[in-house]
């Protein structure tokens, strides 16, 4: 990582590392997250979760809680709006009623003058269930007979079927087939705040929401929506955001019930997440059971692929039915040889807590599914792995399998630096270790979406840019800043139209009554979507500032430069210098004057593949890709993996702020190192058991090699100065990695994640008997 | 947290007093690091905290040749890591403390508290019991004092009767030279120790004069492996002798099973690390080594 | 509910407050004192996003009572900066991608601050083990590691 950030902004342009905008209130502790706010009068919620996995609720008794001092209101299902809400299918009612479907369902809410004062009335609180038969997997839910966590659904929550080509041809006419199955677990997004939410009603009776998010407008859709509001009663604002991974979109709770409770108290109502609150109230990732089937031909190119998913969305599919499709079918475009695809993907109501939307959306499974296929692949195959991924990668101006066109693709190259960095050629030569300790290096690689057209058929993003009287540049988006640098890379681009040091730019927060519409920061579409729409806006920006200046000083616009926040005739000396602010008074204070201010749209030039019934098309308008490399050193004794050396690279189009970029990077294969070794929620009978941060173990600095980063700048013609997004893909390929090395270390194939010291173990015992087997041999 | 009161005797004897007239709504309060997650998780709600923060003499660390060593319970683990007399004589438990949990937890965390609260995935109950602690424990009655081994009586319960303070840990002189407190985490990332071990010994030239081998975290309470001592003593240790002393620790020792490790894991684990802490004291074939 | 008087110095300043038994000194910080800058982020003592100096040794708020701090030192986040200086650790947070969502960063500063107390010429594994009370799930800790690096350079003046 560089060294030349520099904070006070004015060296700062596209491609230097540029501090975050908002780095003084976040290291001075000024910055205010949503857990932060208090406002006159305001009470606080805390909310009583199901005990039970599924069961009928029989009664609830709030008797005594409503007669505890400081209590105001204790309410329950019957209480809320009658309206079910959900992204893809209604089912999810603001607390439950009739029945719980999972351990942590919010069943009774209490609004009390403090915390534990609230605390204190939910143990008043008596609820009767009465038990249900539970949905405990995905296979037992789809067998004939089950029990049901929603009715007549027979706990299917969607099956995807799509195929391409002709499947079965190819596979008759491939050199090699292989098929395996993989099974991965799911992950809690681990954001450090839990979510938070601080609501109330205005002298105008609109619902306002100031809440932790990566969407305010969506936020404000599901508000509307679960309360029978329009649109326009309810105002979200975003606070400071402490991380959010996916897990802070339209799923989570705590938002929600606390703007039901505001609205219907008519007081402001807080509801922070303890971390236990948190764990059983948020989304985790889907497991899947992957079974990959894939030929490839005489060259070693992929030329069919058969993928089967199973997975599991728990109680509620909220956006797990899109997570599974595209673990289902994304990854295929990363194969440039292939055109021959069959793919069914089921998703399954169990009696689990939730699962949606985490970081990498879909993309971490499949990507553990194929890079662990492909690796055996390889050594079926007797090439390199590096080799055979490389192989088969995609490149700018392909059209892949499912119609992703492909303007930029540096997944060769960024398999080219991680094996580099890593050192293999060298060390595939030296001979294997022999002692406890053994050591061996895996690869992976990654495709991810940079924007996702999906919704209403408009992918676009919108930026406001005004120019202050004195001479500042103002931006508002509705996209969401949650620590990624989002609204430091809108500065970069708006800055760099206008020849001005970042530091001169302030982002406004996002607020839905001041912020023009986004769909906010998920799917990786923040930076080639709104980047472009502010390039736009300083353009135009720029582009009245010289018309009138050309007005002022009389010289054509040709002959005017634009630097440092000023404008002045290039020929002419000695000249006048008009500000920017200057300008912007002139062209406010004058007949028919009007304020400095434009709003940029960018809609991408993609396709609504969900349009077409085989779903083909052409989703983002850019397409980034990763490559990891991982050396571990596998103790065959304890079964334990220690990464020695690991070496991400993101194509990313490009850098336009490497300080970002790297730290995305870093973050992102820290989180896939995590759940790849350490975090597994553990469940009984769909009772999460290791709901703490104690007991579900994310990574620490100690347990964490030095991560390096490298980005390929593989410059994407449709994103602004080339840049695609570069938050995700770093996720994707971690898991497979690390399996890889593992493999190749000690022999010990695993295809369930997480990578345990018992399953280590159980694999070189495994081993070790089929050696030790009569007439035993291997390759 | 329930609300509760908070009460600061300035002495032993006030503090028992306190103590046995509160009965079971009294809960003495040192570091409170681990006291504070089960009130906060509603685990235990006291009527009374009673703090130890004022009363004197319960701090300090010092060491008499043939007395040994006294600790006041309420010295941190910080300070116990950073005491020149612990690390003189003691380097054993000085490098237990300064590795103990994490650094925020070692400054306020005390010995004491830590021993109170008994929890078996802690640290220093297997160090203290290899190093054959003494508790001292005070009371308006007066004092008595108990074998850290016999104060440990099971998950999260001590020997202590309601009015008496734990007040100090007398640890009698060194009499091993070579020592290593190993602690065994299942990845990386976890914060607690599956199992532990401390293995101390006296070298007689080549061979083990007298080991002394304790095993915790995996039991309820630290278990002694006499069996595994009396194997060692009197042998040099070789690759081998390291192998069949694991072996006696693993089938000696019925460890615990339960979300973090099942039993036959936990075994499988202890015997590598006993091996593992046997060669590292004496590599075979080498001279052992001192361990800081 | 009994309220205790007590007296604590926080960032300079003394503070004369009644509290109530349980409330745990993050939250007199935050509730009573409203330096918001330190953060709740679990009930189990393990992300360290309340770690404050109490007479200038990293703990966490979220493990103590307020009345333990009574007749001590606290030093939070806001108390780092002189005025509108920022600490050479803030600076290198800043520069070398310290902080993202910036919720887990005042603990760090406080246990960083810790570790150069005790190492003020830190190695890569002492500043890692320095950080083993605190969660980061943004950066992968190697912004974190490489700031206190680049701030333990410039504290010592090389």
């Amino acid at each position: 990582m560089t060294t030349e950030a520099r904070l006070d902004g004015a060296a700062s342009t596209i491609g230097r590392p540029t501090p975050p905008l908002n780095a003084r209130e976040k290291l001075t502790g000024r910055a205010l997250y949503a857990a932060d706010f208090k406002m006159p009068g305001m009470l606080h919620l805390k909310v009583l979760r199901s005990p039970h996995a599924h069961a009928r609720i029989v009664s609830v008794d709030t008797a005594a809680a409503r007669a505890l001092p400081g209590v105001h209101a204790v309410l329950c299902g019957e209480d809320t709006p009658d309206r079910l809400t959900g992204v893809h299918r209604k089912q999810h009612r603001i607390l439950a009623t009739s029945k719980v479907r999972f351990v942590g369902e919010e069943v009774v809410a209490v609004a009390a003058i403090d915390e534990e004062t609230a605390r204190d009335a939910l143990d008043l609180v008596r609820v009767a269930y009465e038990p249900l038969p539970l949905v405990r997997s995905m296979d037992e839910a789809l067998r004939p007979g089950a029990a049901e966590v929603h009715e007549n659904t027979g706990n299917l929550s969607i099956e995807y079927n799509v195929e391409r080509g002709d499947v079965d041809a190819a596979f008759a006419g491939a050199a090699l087939v292989h098929e395996a199955t993989y099974e991965t677990t799911p992950q809690y997004p681990g954001y450090l705040e839990p979510m938070a939410t601080v609501a109330w009603v205005d002298g105008d009776g609109r619902l306002v929401v100031r809440t932790s998010t990566q969407s305010v407008f969506l936020q404000r859709n599901r508000y509307a929506d679960a309360l029978g509001l329009p649109v326009s009663a309810v105002r979200v604002i975003q606070a400071t955001v402490g991380g959010a991974f996916g897990g802070k979109v339209v799923e989570e709770c705590n938002s929600l019930i606390c703007a039901w409770m505001a609205h219907r108290l008519g007081r402001p109502v807080s509801f922070v997440n303890s971390r236990l609150d948190d764990f059983l109230g948020a989304r985790s990732s889907p497991a899947e059971r992957i079974t990959l089937r894939m030929g490839v031909d005489a060259e070693g190119h992929i030329i069919a692929k058969e993928v089967r998913i199973l997975a599991d969305c728990g109680a509620y599919e909220g956006l797990a039915t899109h997570v599974l499709q595209v673990s289902l079918v994304r990854s295929d475009n990363m194969h440039r040889h292939l055109r021959n695809v069959r793919s069914n993907g089921r998703l399954a109501f169990t009696n689990h807590p939730p699962r949606g939307a985490v970081r990498g959306f879909g993309g971490p499974q499949a990507a553990f599914a194929l890079n662990s296929h492909m690796t055996e692949m390889a050594q079926a195959l007797g090439i390199d792995s590096v080799d055979f991924m490389k192989r088969n990668a995609v490149r700018a101006g392909d059209t892949s399998v499912h119609g992703f066109e492909l303007g930029s693709a540096g997944l060769a190259e960024c398999f080219d630096q991680v094996s580099e960095a890593i050192g293999w050629a060298a060390k595939r030569e030296r001979p294997r270790d022999r002692g406890t300790k053994r050591r061996g290096i895996g690869f992976a690689g990654a495709i991810h979406v940079s924007g996702n057209r999906e919704m209403g058929n408009w992918d676009g993003s919108i930026v406001t840019a005004r120019v202050t009287a004195d001479g500042r540049v103002t931006l508002s988006t509705g996209e969401s800043d949650m620590g990624q640098g989002a609204y430091t890379m809108l500065a970069q681009c708006c800055a760099s139209e206008l020849g001005i040091p970042v530091s001169r730019v302030t982002v406004l927060p996002t607020d839905t009554d001041l912020s023009p519409y986004g769909h906010g920061s998920i799917a990786s579409r923040v930076t080639i979507l709104a980047g472009n729409a502010a390039i736009r806006a300083g353009r135009a920006i720029r582009g009245r500032l010289l018309a009138l200046a050309s007005e002022v000083l009389g010289v054509p616009e040709g002959d005017l430069t634009i630097a440092g926040g000023e404008i002045y005739a290039t020929s002419t000396s000695p000249n006048r210098r008009l500000t920017f602010g200057e300008l912007s008074r002139l062209h406010l204070y004058r007949h028919g004057g009007e304020e400095l201010r434009v709003t940029a749209t960018y809609d991408p030039p993609t396709f609504l593949a969900m349009s077409r019934p085989d779903q083909y098309g052409n989703v983002a308008p850019g397409y980034s890709f990763a490559a990891q490399a991982v050396e571990v050193e596998v103790d065959t004794e304890t079964g334990q993996v220690e990464i020695l050396a690991t070496v991400v690279s993101d194509d990313c189009g490009r850098a336009l702020n490497p300080l970002a970029v790297h730290g995305q990077t870093c973050g992102a294969a820290a989180m896939g190192i995590g759940w790849a070794l350490y975090e597994e929620m553990k469940f009984e009978d769909c009772r999460l058991l290791n709901g703490n941060l104690a007991d579900y173990t994310m990574p620490t600095a100690g347990s964490l090699p030095h991560i390096r980063s490298e980005i390929v700048e593989s410059m994407e013609p449709n994103g602004p100065y080339g840049a695609k997004g570069a938050s995700e893909t770093a996720m994707l390929p971690g898991a497979a990695a690390i399996a890889n090395a593992v493999h190749d270390a000690v022999g010990v194939r695993i295809r369930e994640l997480p990578i345990t010291p018992e399953k280590i173990l159980a694999g070189l015992r495994a081993r070790a008997s089929a050696d030790a087997a009569p007439g035993a041999s291997h390759a | 947290m329930r609300d509760v009161d908070y009460l600061r005797p300035e002495t032993v004897a006030e503090a028992s007093a306190l103590l046995a007239e509160l009965g079971e709504g009294g809960r003495l309060i040192a570091g409170g690091t681990a006291l504070l997650l089960a009130l906060r998780q509603r685990m235990v709600a006291p009527t009374h905290l009673v703090s130890l923060a004022r009363v004197g003499g319960l701090r300090g660390i010092t060491y008499d040749p043939r007395d040994g060593l006294r600790i006041g319970a309420l010295t941190t683990h910080s300070a116990l890591a950073r005491s020149a007399v612990v690390r003189a004589h003691y380097p054993v438990l000085a490098d237990m403390a300064g590795r103990l949990a994490d650094p925020q937890v070692r400054n306020q965390g005390t010995l004491g508290g830590n021993l109170c609260y008994a929890d078996p995935t802690t640290d220093p109950p297997t160090c203290l019991a290899a190093l054959d602690a003494r508790l001292v424990l005070g009371s308006a009655r007066g004092d008595r004092s108990l074998p850290v081994t016999e104060f440990l009586v099971d998950y999260f319960t001590t020997a202590l009767h309601p009015d008496e303070i734990l007040t100090g840990i007398r640890l009698p002189p060194p009499r091993f030279d070579l020592g290593h407190h190993a602690r065994f985490h299942r990845t990386a990332a976890e914060h607690r120790p599956l199992i532990n071990l401390t293995l101390l010994a006296r070298r007689d030239g080549d061979t083990v004069a007298e080991a002394r081998l304790v095993v915790g975290a995996t039991t309820v309470v630290p278990t002694r492996v006499a069996a595994a001592e009396a194997f060692l003593a009197g042998r040099a240790v070789t690759a081998a002798v390291a192998r069949e002393a694991a072996d006696i620790v693993a089938d000696a020792v019925e460890p615990l099973s339960d979300l973090r490790g099942t039993a036959a894991f936990r075994r499988d684990m202890l015997r590598v690390m006993a091996r593992r802490s046997i060669e590292r004291l004496m590599p075979p074939g080498m001279e052992g080594r001192e361990v800081a | 509910m009994s309220r205790i008087p007590i007296e604590v110095i926080v960032n300079g300043v003394a503070q004369r407050a009644e509290v109530p038994a349980r409330r745990l000194l993050a939250d007199f910080l935050r509730d009573d004192l409203f330096l918001t800058g330190t953060k709740r982020g679990c009930e189990t003592g393990v992300c360290g996003a309340c770690s404050v100096l109490l007479d200038g040794e990293v703990v966490k708020s979220c493990l103590s009572l307020a009345v333990q701090a009574d007749g001590h030192e606290v030093t939070t986040v806001e108390g780092l900066a002189a005025g509108e200086d920022l600490h050479p650790l803030q600076e290198a947070f800043a520069e070398h991608g310290g902080f993202q969502c910036g919720y887990c960063t005042p603990g760090m500063l406080m246990a960083a601050i810790a570790i150069l107390h005790e190492t003020p010429s830190p190695t890569e594994a002492e500043v890692r083990a320095g950080l083993s009370g605190n969660l980061c799930r943004c950066t992968g800790y190697v912004g974190i590691v490489e700031s206190i690096m680049a701030a333990a350079e410039k504290m010592r003046g090389t």
